[in-house]
């Protein structure tokens, strides 16, 4: 697998190398960041967000688009692929606003904002939309109403798993809209009202580590496009 | 053992003068695996730690985290799950840890430096109580001040975001770089899985300004220090008493370049154990 920008790819097609050369030369660098696509794992940042794409098996197509745009089209068989645009560092107090333009899950898949945080040692969803299956099963231990609409909350415990510090027992934490968000316009998640609803359990999140919308498949196929920005 | 003693005294010399700032403070017996680290002071006053007000004396710190050949020369077994004479051992609770120092202290003809009374309910290490001896000789394990003093540099510190360099890749292994291929991507651990994410030789990475190796990465690292725990923190299910959370530093091959920093500091359950856990040894003179 490689990674290649979309431009470089298309101009190789038409021009002698040398051409293409003076030509990449010539371009902004602004220009070559427009577009670029993305099939191996890698972070980075692409147009000031931090972006990430992991995937274990199968096929997943990342297109890093202008400012916080990005699409993905996967098809996984029996793989995960988890990507998104977003910060490097997180924050409790952001408002996340996000637009996708395309929700088009066949199987499992969630639209999620992510994250983690550590001391204490947290992963958390925001969950807007999902494929086939809504996590993250049991009984919610609550409800949060924000931005248009009602969250269920959960909390599931990790014990003795690999986390980001390594071997830990940790929480996650989980906010999951009640019924599918509707999606094609600019929405929010104000992720403060679920910090604080998270908060008022008793569930406390830590220091920031990335924080991204996300798209996740599970061993399934589908497409996404997602705009983000924060607000 | 004086000849031996003789016979090696040249290369103690080296060490300190090497590390230690002052050989007035040097240790009175040698030692290879170890490193001096000199409270370094005109005054021979203490060294303060720069963020805790804890007054740091001299103290040997090891060069390498615990083998995997040292911990199964002194204890009889191995329990770490990547096997290697010369990898860190693993799968070592923090008592684990605590009985290798009182063992390979005898075994040396120290002073062991704790006391352990173990509770009724022996294999499963939960109730053990163990008291130190400040005035002992013997091995232990480092405070968290002593630990994060030595991955600084101590008095040679040059100020550097990991152990030893600016480039974590320089002096540890974490989980994009403990794997067959370097891993891009966020943090996934079926990513490290199927990489075959490991342990690594210990001393194969640059060592950092007082010849220490490892002190980010490969291995999370044992401190004495009781952890407290973050408002919000899970814990072990099965409940804990005071003091059952022990301070772990250094980072291992599972987690994030942040946790190789010197200062990120997190806590693990006593009698947990698992393969990205092991120690490393100091002793006073």
């Amino acid at each position: 697998m490689k990674d290649y920008t979309t431009i470089t790819s298309a101009l190789r097609r038409i021009l002698p190398e040398g051409l293409l050369l003076a030509g990449i030369v010539g371009l902004s660098a602004t220009a070559l960041q427009a577009q670029t696509t993305i099939t191996s794992n890698q972070t980075g940042t692409h147009n000031g967000y931090f972006y990430t794409y992991w995937k274990d098996t199968g096929s997943a197509t990342m297109t890093l688009g202008s400012g916080g745009n990005y699409s993905v089209s996967w098809n996984l068989g029996t793989g995960n692929f988890v990507g998104g645009k977003g910060w490097n560092t997180g924050s409790s107090y952001r408002t996340i606003g996000y637009n996708a333009g395309a929700w088009q899950p066949n199987g499992n898949a969630y639209l999620t904002l992510y994250g983690w945080t550590t001391n204490p040692l947290v992963e958390y969803y925001v969950v807007d939309s999902w494929g086939s299956w809504q996590p993250p099963g049991g009984t919610a231990q609550g409800t949060v109403y924000t931005d248009g609409g009602a969250y269920n909350l959960y909390r599931t415990q990790r014990v003795n798993k690999p986390s980001i510090v390594g071997t830990a027992t940790f929480y996650q934490y989980w906010s999951v809209r009640t019924s599918k968000r509707p999606t094609g316009n600019n929405v929010a998640i104000t992720f403060n009202n679920h910090v604080n609803a998270w908060a008022n359990n008793g569930w406390n999140l830590g220091s920031h580590s990335y924080q991204v919308m996300a798209t996740e498949g599970f061993q399934s196929s589908g497409y996404s496009n997602l705009t983000v920005w924060e607000q | 053992m004086r000849s031996l003693y003789l016979l090696i005294l040249p290369f103690m010399m080296t060490c300190a003068c090497t590390y230690g700032q002052d050989t007035h403070d040097a240790p009175i017996e040698p030692t290879k695996d170890l490193v001096w680290i000199a409270a370094d002071n005109p005054d021979h006053h203490p060294q303060k730690h720069e963020e805790k007000d804890i007054d740091i004396e001299g103290f040997y710190i090891g060069k390498y985290e615990v083998t995997q050949k040292s911990f199964a020369d002194i204890m009889g077994h191995n329990p770490s799950a990547f096997k290697g004479e010369d990898r860190p051992v693993e799968s070592v609770t923090w008592y684990d840890a605590i009985e290798y120092c009182n063992r390979r202290s005898e075994a040396e003809g120290l002073e062991p430096y704790y006391t352990i009374e173990r509770g009724e309910n022996d294999a499963e290490q939960q109730d053990w109580k163990v008291t130190p001896h400040p005035e002992a000789n013997g091995y232990r394990l480092p405070t968290q001040a002593e630990w994060e003093f030595a991955a600084r540099g101590g008095p040679q510190s040059e100020g550097y975001t990991y152990s030893g360099s600016d480039d974590v890749d320089d002096v540890a292994w974490y989980w994009q770089n403990s794997g067959d291929d370097p891993l891009g991507g966020a943090w996934n651990w079926p990513a490290i899985e199927r990489n075959h994410g490991r342990t690594h030789p210990v001393g194969a990475k640059e060592p950092n300004e007082l010849g220490l190796y490892d002190m980010s990465g490969n291995v999370r690292e044992w401190c004495w220090d009781a952890y407290e725990a973050s408002e919000g923190q899970a814990t072990s299910p099965f409940g804990h008493q005071p003091g059952a959370i022990r301070v772990w530093k250094g980072g291992g091959w599972i987690g994030g370049d942040f946790c190789c920093e010197p200062a990120y500091t997190a806590g693990f359950e006593a009698n947990n154990a698992s393969n990205d856990q092991g120690f490393r040894v100091v002793r006073g003179r």
